[in-house]
């Protein structure tokens, strides 16, 4: 569903040039970094029981940030605010325009205009699917609430798409601000929505209104990333053609490369719809209008997981029909016979004239009743049936997984967990172990590994949220030298640090483990599923709609089978996390691995390589940039998935973004919201440095 | 029970004597009164009667759905004019403030009477003898415990952002059970369905009226009786070194209307002033409408339809 090339990821930067790389052999930086990290985390650990600071950054240094913040922004906004209220009040005509057209207009009507739309750009298939779809919607009863919510995506659309196309230009035009218009992209699709909920509601008041503005903050961006792309790739030829046909700037532009760019700023399109619709669900929190992001709220709070599940599925079908429809669009292929399109326009209307005497009215429409029902019982039978396998499950994985990961081996191995009691002696024997292995890894020439073995070793003991503070520091300050130089290993430096500094240390280290522990499992799973599809054409059939599938129903649906299942608590928030973020992984493994060029295959198999051998020595070195690129795509994905997470309660900085916009504190939101972008920032540009060095190693 | 009865119709009867004191302005009829809707069945149920009495009154009425946690900026500034059923247990901080300030006006109790306790459905009995004594839950500790909360026992407590009730009773009981926040209503009801068909041992912190009360026969562990000396004194309950060892005291279920809607809708404002709602009243139609599946307006429609009796006076005294 999502166009893998430019799905709004957060842009490439980083590296670029080798920051005094010396050759493979003596001590490369690499080993140089590895090596002090090592020390550090030592030292720390040495330390860290004589010195508490050590472990918990001093209250005294903790700057009340959020209450600047709060201050400052209550402040600002209080004189801004004639200015945005005039703005919403603007704002509300369109969407009592667009909510009347779609409410009031006979469903008959709709549901004929969107067949014969279906039909004119992508012929029966479409026709049917745009039928089979609403009829759906249709018959669910939410019918009403849906109109409500596609009346807002109807004015956030064309508003986003003229924001970020303004943008894009502004940031192709003008070169020296390119960099600045792009951290403002990536500002805008990692600060998790719930965080300026608040802020947005101080400013614009109540109301649908402050939904509309969100879904166009998060919708924009990605318009704007494709036509800077389109427009970058306009072929030089045809720009100088214009320049010599004696066109002035404005003209160029609009006559010459905005046309040429086309196709890539109709990914824009598709991608930005998408976009608009998954933020339904959020800005349904605030409510201020009966949208289909309410129900599915409504349903979620009474536990009832049929219900919530089929209004989760209106959502979905609005996503298919919006993504088939803007592609097919994009694909200026035949147009089909407008003597249908007219015939379907003139059955609809017809029908639309009878409707309201021979017809149900759309709000008694209850088809799915029953098999909500159904779903609920059965879901109970299963629950009853494997409670101790599930159990069973969930229990191993903590014991043995999360817990470790998150208080290191030395608090989670006890007698009732593990049979035995982790003892000072068996730290000193596993880092003895560790060290020798390290020390013949290094004589193997293999030293950047070995110094990773014992830092993982060091961090499995110890557990994440008990890692020192200057040990986190060097290692991301060493982790960005490695991957681009200087500059990123500041920007990973000052940004954690600010975390640090502005007390949310804590949560934030929470935030990673969680992470950390679902993009493993992702990564592990995701990949050997799509190096699965990779292999057989007939998995990816299956896992393709599985995919779209997870990628569009709303994440709150997920959350009341996860909890029936495995109950509140950190296992639930972490499969709720893996269900989301492994779908990128999947189909940048996938996309990575079948993209190799057919020539690379060939010349392998011609030299008598066996499919494992393609499969090993082509195909992944090849993909590895893509694959790296999925990577990052899970971790922000993960990162997103946080916020909705802490709905299980969870205590990391999603909760805390939670509470904020709970208590209306502006400061708490802001700044939560800040840091879980900052740790998303910094984990997509270490990634994105070493897939740019990778990128250059194989010459791509 | 027989204490809610007693105090539930008692506070009917004071509302209605005060109602018929004396007759107000209609105000501005042609512009509609902005009920607000929030997440719960019951308090969607207290907004469409108010909203159907006002309509008989004469006025305009629109429900506008909203988020309970974030609507208090809207109320403040009539965006909103009136939120029928605000729990003083899980009422936001940005509430109090602007209650303080003066930009929300706290319009009387509701009538509801609100129960707060440490639940459990029947079979958790079996689990753990001695329930509902609180007592028992210091030997069962081992029974409730998970692999997150190991070794003490689990007590699942209310969204992070509604406070923290559960962890502060264990700490002042000084029981040995980790608080799990439950983060959000849904995942509560979750747990109580899972238990209920696994027969998993479970305690959680919850509330009355609340139709899973009567849909998993939830039952509420005895704590030593909750008055407002265990919350002020030490020396009182079990702990003698701490306050608030003891049950929650009753929560206070009120209404909270913009100020401004006193002269604009004078009328309005004493209809809403002396609406009253007892748990009796509500938790039927809680009923109908969460476990027997009927669309709330129907429900709220029909209850008005038959209930004239008791809504009539309160609307006559304030227009005539």
């Amino acid at each position: 569903m999502t166009d893998i090339s430019a799905s709004g990821s957060v842009a490439a930067t980083g590296g670029k040039d080798g920051t005094g790389r010396t050759g493979m052999n003596g001590m490369t930086p690499g080993v140089r970094i590895a090596f002090l990290c090592v020390l550090v985390g030592a030292i720390c650990l040495a330390l860290s029981p004589y010195q508490a600071w050590i472990r918990t950054w001093p209250a005294a240094l903790t700057l009340p940030a959020t209450e600047w913040i709060g201050a400052g922004l209550t402040t600002l906004f209080e004189f801004l605010k004639p200015a945005a209220r005039s703005l919403a009040r603007l704002l509300e005509y369109p969407m009592a325009g667009a909510n009347r057209l779609l409410v009031g207009s006979p469903y008959a009507l709709t549901i004929g205009v969107f067949t014969a739309l279906g039909w004119h750009i992508g012929g029966i298939r479409m026709a049917a699917l745009a039928l089979a779809g609403l009829g759906f919607v249709l018959a669910s009863g939410y019918w009403i609430a849906s109109m409500n919510t596609l009346g807002l995506v109807f004015v956030s659309v064309p508003l986003a798409l003229i924001v970020g196309g303004l943008i894009g230009v502004l940031a192709h035009e003008i070169c020296s601000l390119r960099r600045a218009i792009e951290t403002v992209l990536d500002i805008m699709q990692t600060v998790p929505t719930f965080a300026y909920l608040t802020p947005l509601l101080l400013l614009f008041g109540f109301g649908p209104v402050v939904g509309l503005i969100a879904s166009v903050i998060y919708a924009a961006p990605p318009m704007a990333r494709n036509v800077l792309l389109g427009l970058k790739r306009v072929e030089p030829d045809i720009r100088e053609a214009a320049i010599m046909n004696g066109a002035t700037r404005s003209q160029q532009l609009l006559l010459v490369e905005i046309p040429s760019a086309g196709r890539q700023i109709m990914v824009g399109v598709n991608q930005t719809i998408m976009a608009a619709l998954s933020m339904v669900i959020i800005a349904a929190v605030i409510g201020g209008f009966n949208d289909i992001g309410w129900e599915v709220l409504l349903t979620m709070r009474k536990a009832a997981f049929g219900q919530s599940l089929i209004a989760g599925v209106v959502i979905v079908i609005f996503a298919i029909l919006a993504d088939r429809m803007s592609s097919a669009l994009a694909r200026d292929g035949k147009r089909h016979s407008w003597k249908v399109t007219a015939s379907i326009l003139l059955a609809a209307v017809v029908i639309a004239l009878f409707q309201n005497s021979a017809l149900p009215a759309a709000q008694d429409f209850a088809a799915f009743k029953s098999a909500a029902a159904v779903i609920d019982r059965s879901l109970g039978a299963f629950i009853a049936a494997n409670g101790v396998i599930l159990d069973g499950v969930k229990n191993g994985t903590m014991f043995f997984v999360l817990l470790p990961l998150r208080i290191g081996l030395e608090k989670a191995v006890l007698p009732f967990t593990w049979g035995f009691q982790w003892t000072t002696g068996i730290s000193i024997a596993v880092f003895s172990i560790a060290t020798v292995a390290a020390i013949v890894l290094a004589l193997r020439n293999h030293a950047v590994a070995g110094l990773s073995l014992l830092i993982a070793t060091g961090i499995l003991v110890t557990g994440i949220t008990n890692l020192p503070w200057p040990f986190v520091l060097v290692a991301l300050g060493g982790l960005g030298w490695l991957a681009g130089g200087t500059k990123l290993s500041v920007f990973a430096v000052s940004m954690t640090g600010a975390i640090l500094s502005i007390g949310l240390w804590e949560p934030a280290l929470l935030s990673i483990y969680l992470c950390t522990a679902s993009v493993l499992i992702c990564v592990a799973v995701g990949g050997a599923i799509g190096a699965g599809c990779a292999v057989s054409e007939n998995a990816w059939r299956v896992m393709r709609p599985v995919c779209d599938f997870l990628q569009t129903i709303p994440l709150f649906v997920f959350l009341i089978p996860v909890l029936m299942f495995f109950q509140i608590g950190e296992f639930s928030a972490f499969l709720a996390i893996c269900a989301y973020a492994i779908v990128p992984m999947i189909r940048y493994t996938h996309h990575g691995l079948t993209s190799t060029p057919d020539e690379l295959i060939e010349a392998a198999v011609a030299s008598g390589a066996s499919e494992w051998q393609v499969m090993r020595e082509v195909r992944i070195p090849y993909s590895a940039p893509t694959i790296l690129l999925g990577l990052n795509q899970t971790i922000l994905y993960a990162f997103s998935m946080l916020v909705i997470a802490a709905l299980i309660g969870t205590t990391d900085l999603g909760q805390q973004i939670y509470l904020a916009l709970g208590q209306g504190d502006v400061g708490l939101g802001v700044a939560a919201g800040a840091s879980m972008a900052i740790l998303a920032l910094v984990a997509d540009r270490l990634i994105q440095g070493f897939a740019a060095r990778q990128r250059h190693a194989l010459g791509l | 029970m027989r204490n809610f009865c007693k105090l539930g119709i008692s506070t009917c009867l004071a509302a209605l004597s005060a109602a018929s004191l004396h007759a107000a302005e209609l105000g501005a009829t042609n512009e509609p009164i902005k009920l607000a809707i929030n997440e719960w069945t019951g308090q969607q149920i207290t907004t469409r009667i108010a909203g159907q009495m006002l309509e008989a009154a004469g006025y305009k009425v629109e429900y506008i759905t909203a988020g309970y946690q974030n609507m208090w900026q809207a109320v403040a500034e009539g965006q909103l004019d009136a939120a029928l059923e605000v729990w003083g247990s899980n009422v936001t901080d940005q509430y109090r403030q602007l209650n303080a300030e003066g930009k929300v006006e706290d319009l009387g109790e509701l009538g509801l009477v609100a129960r707060e306790g440490i639940a459990y459905p029947p079979h958790v009995a079996e689990l753990c003898p001695g329930l509902p004594d609180w007592e028992a839950l210091r030997e069962c500790a081992m029974t409730f415990a998970t692999a997150d909360t190991i070794p003490a026992g689990r007590l699942v407590d209310y969204p992070g952002d509604w406070g923290t009730p559960g962890a502060d009773r264990i700490k002042a009981l000084d029981l040995p059970y980790k608080p799990i926040p439950a983060g959000s209503e849904g995942a509560l009801v979750a747990e109580f369905r899972a238990s209920a068909e696994r027969k998993t041992p479970l305690i959680a912190v919850f509330w009355q009226p609340h139709w899973a009360i009567a849909a998993y026969d939830l039952k509420f562990v005895d704590l030593p009786e909750g008055t407002q000396e265990c919350y002020d004194d030490p020396a009182y309950g079990p702990n003698k070194d701490v306050t608030g060892d003891c049950d929650f005291i009753p929560t206070r279920v009120f209404k909270a209307v913009w100020p401004g809607l006193k002269d604009k809708w004078p009328a309005a404002y004493e209809i809403l002033k002396n609406l009253s709602l007892s748990t009796e009243q509500q938790q039927p139609l809680m009923g109908a409408v969460d476990v027997d599946g009927k669309p709330t307006e129907a429900v709220t429609t029909e209850w008005v339809r038959a209930n004239t009796d008791i809504w009539q006076p309160i609307v006559d005294a304030a227009t005539k």
